[in-house]
């Protein structure tokens, strides 16, 4: 892979997970709600769009959207038991509930239309790229991280726009405590399953464009540490700052790629470099949380 | 499988449950946040006793009490390093410090240990095998070893100096300080005892299958699910959640549903219908969903604030 290409899958990965962590900020870093499932967006937009382009032959539109659709009504629903617990149950549920997503999609190949497409353990692949024909092999990345971008900054301006406005308001207050919001006379609940919805529509949108790019999805990559991952780039970025949740995820991303070339300088195995990768993704977060609470870009106080 | 081998099965399961979740509902109700390391810190001590018995060669009792003893001072010290830093921050934000720490410490052990599946050098020990069921020694020490810490545990509680402080901090921590108590002593002492029963714990279920660094995620859920459903914070509640876990895992799959269904044909539902074994990590899942929807603070919750 040259240089140039492998920018340009860097810059597509950074947009998407951009996509992801700016999600799971409206979440955690707005509303304050643990999601430690949030890969379950990310492989039920996937899935999703895979099915539908692949198996049912529809146009790359309508993947897009029935991956946001599928991923936020799912969103919805999982905060149908949790939408009034603490932050705790929060976490434990929709953690959970990511790998239920996740043992779904291993154990029930009929989905993917079973026989020709695989499915369950092996994945699928051979997943259409959108326009591929128009393009050759050396420009396709670009034409695709032009539409990784456009994308990013939709969902940017939507969920800035979002913050900026009395509903962003609103769940800013949930955050410090349900006593407040319920003081104005909000319903609280609502809120909270609306946050998961958005988020979980956005999360879809991601999971969609990463299927959409590599051609070949399975269960095992969306695992809880996708999850993580995304955590890493809210809590460095800086939580509650949408500008942050994308710096946030430029950061990781080059960290998280570039040590993968240090095989190559030091004489270290595939599996460990891995490990270690995730132990300092680890620790970046226990240090983060302690010594740098807001984060790089600092949440905007705004006085009314 | 009989019907008696699914109940000793149950048993095995919430007793090796027990000695994970009793740890994370006391760390809970001291420091009142949900400490997602807990269970990897179980696997550290895990791969200790695997050092100690498989590299050292102790035998395997010396290095299951050893190993337990020395993560939970491991986890003392890094008490001392992480979370006595954030006594006083909101319970969302030391859960997530918990969550880097122990994703920290999990990757620390595959990067030492490798991800490969590996055992204890035991020697093998010939089940008891009777027309009804099948047990092994070992499942049997696993059962008498849950017994014994939820004994000690009711003891622990309430028979000791420091189980009165340790409820008095739970129920007030400033008028327990107030009164005298050495909150930080005590939070040292939690966390050696949840830590040493988690690994005995994780001990246990790797002498019974295979150790792997993931092991630790692997039971997440089940011992929160166990914490939760018998009310987070209750030390009786997480050994009643173990139980009922540990028989729901079992008999999820093991019950026909298509004759409950079928309400003794009045329903005409003829199907055999079985929860297939691939979705057995999705039952504690499903239990916890129906705990949070029907007793929010589970089976034994007591409501405490708002």
């Amino acid at each position: 892979m040259g240089l140039v290409n492998f920018l340009a899958y860097l810059a597509i990965m950074m947009g998407i997970y951009a996509i992801l962590s700016l999600s799971l900020n409206l979440q955690y870093g707005f509303t304050g709600l643990a999601n430690f499932g949030h890969v379950a967006f990310f492989c039920l937009g996937a899935y999703t769009s895979t099915i539908l382009v692949l198996v049912f032959k529809m146009p790359f539109m309508i993947g897009i959207l029935g991956a946001m659709v599928i991923a936020g009504l799912f969103g919805y629903v999982i905060s149908i038991p949790t939408a009034n617990l603490k932050e705790d149950y929060w976490a434990i549920a929709t953690l959970a509930a990511a790998e239920v997503v996740r043992i779904f999609f291993l154990n029930e190949d009929w989905v993917v239309g079973g026989g020709p497409y695989q499915g369950g353990s092996f994945g699928i692949g051979g997943i259409p790229q959108p326009l591929r024909s128009l393009f050759s092999a050396y420009t396709y990345p670009f034409f695709y991280l032009a539409v990784v971008l456009v994308c990013l900054l939709a969902t940017y301006l939507i969920i800035n726009t979002l913050t900026q406005s009395p509903f962003g308001r609103v769940i800013k207050s949930i955050r410090s405590g349900d006593s407040l919001p319920q003081a104005l006379g909000k319903d609280v609940r609502a809120f909270r399953m609306k946050v998961m919805a958005i988020g979980g529509t956005f999360g879809g949108l991601a999971g969609c464009l990463w299927a959409h790019y590599h051609g070949f999805i399975s269960p095992d990559q969306f695992l809880p540490l996708e999850t993580f991952i995304v955590w890493a780039m809210v809590i460095v970025g800086g939580k509650a700052n949408n500008r942050g949740a994308i710096v946030g995820a430029v950061i990781i991303m080059v960290f998280y790629n570039s040590t993968r070339f240090l095989k190559d300088y030091i004489p270290i195995e595939e599996v460990t470099l891995a490990s270690l990768r995730m132990v300092a993704i680890g620790v970046l977060i226990v240090v983060a949380m302690i010594f740098m609470k807001e984060g790089l870009i600092k949440e905007k106080k705004t006085i009314y | 499988m009989t019907f008696t081998q699914v109940i000793i099965n149950s048993i095995v399961r919430a007793s090796e449950l027990t000695l994970l979740s009793l740890g994370l509902t006391i760390v809970y109700d001291i420091l009142k946040f949900a400490n997602f390391a807990h269970t990897e810190f179980a696997v550290v001590g895990v791969y200790l006793a695997l050092f100690l018995n498989v590299t050292l060669g102790l035998p395997i009792i010396a290095a299951a009490i050893i190993a337990s003893i020395v993560t939970g001072f491991l986890s003392i010290a890094l008490d001392r390093a992480v979370f006595k830093r954030m006594r006083s921050s909101s319970g969302i934000i030391v859960m997530v410090t918990s969550l880097g720490l122990g994703i920290a410490l999990r990757n620390s052990i595959r990067a030492i240990w490798g991800a490969d599946a590996q055992n204890y050098s035991v020697a093998p020990q010939a089940p008891i095998i009777t027309h009804y069921f099948r047990i092994t020694p070992l499942q049997i020490w696993i059962v008498l070893v849950g017994v014994a810490a939820m004994l000690s545990f009711h003891l622990l509680l309430h028979h000791t100096t420091l189980g009165k402080a340790m409820r008095a901090s739970s129920d007030n921590p400033e008028l327990a300080q107030a009164s005298g108590i050495a909150t930080e002593k005590i939070i040292t002492r939690v966390w050696l005892i949840a830590v040493a029963f988690a690994s005995l714990g994780g001990i246990l279920i790797g002498l019974e299958t295979y150790i792997l660094p993931y092991m630790g995620f692997a039971i997440i859920v089940p011992v929160f699910c166990a914490t939760i459903l018998g009310g987070i914070g209750n030390p009786y509640g997480a050994m009643l959640g173990a139980l009922v876990l540990g028989f729901a895992e079992n008999f999820g799959l093991y019950v026909n549903f298509g004759a409950i269904l079928n309400l003794g044909g009045i329903l005409g539902f003829s199907k055999e219908l079985f929860i297939p074994t691939g979705y057995k990590p999705a039952i504690s899942f499903i239990i916890l969903i129906l705990v949070l929807l029907i007793r929010p603070r589970g089976i034994l919750g007591r409501k405490k604030e708002g």
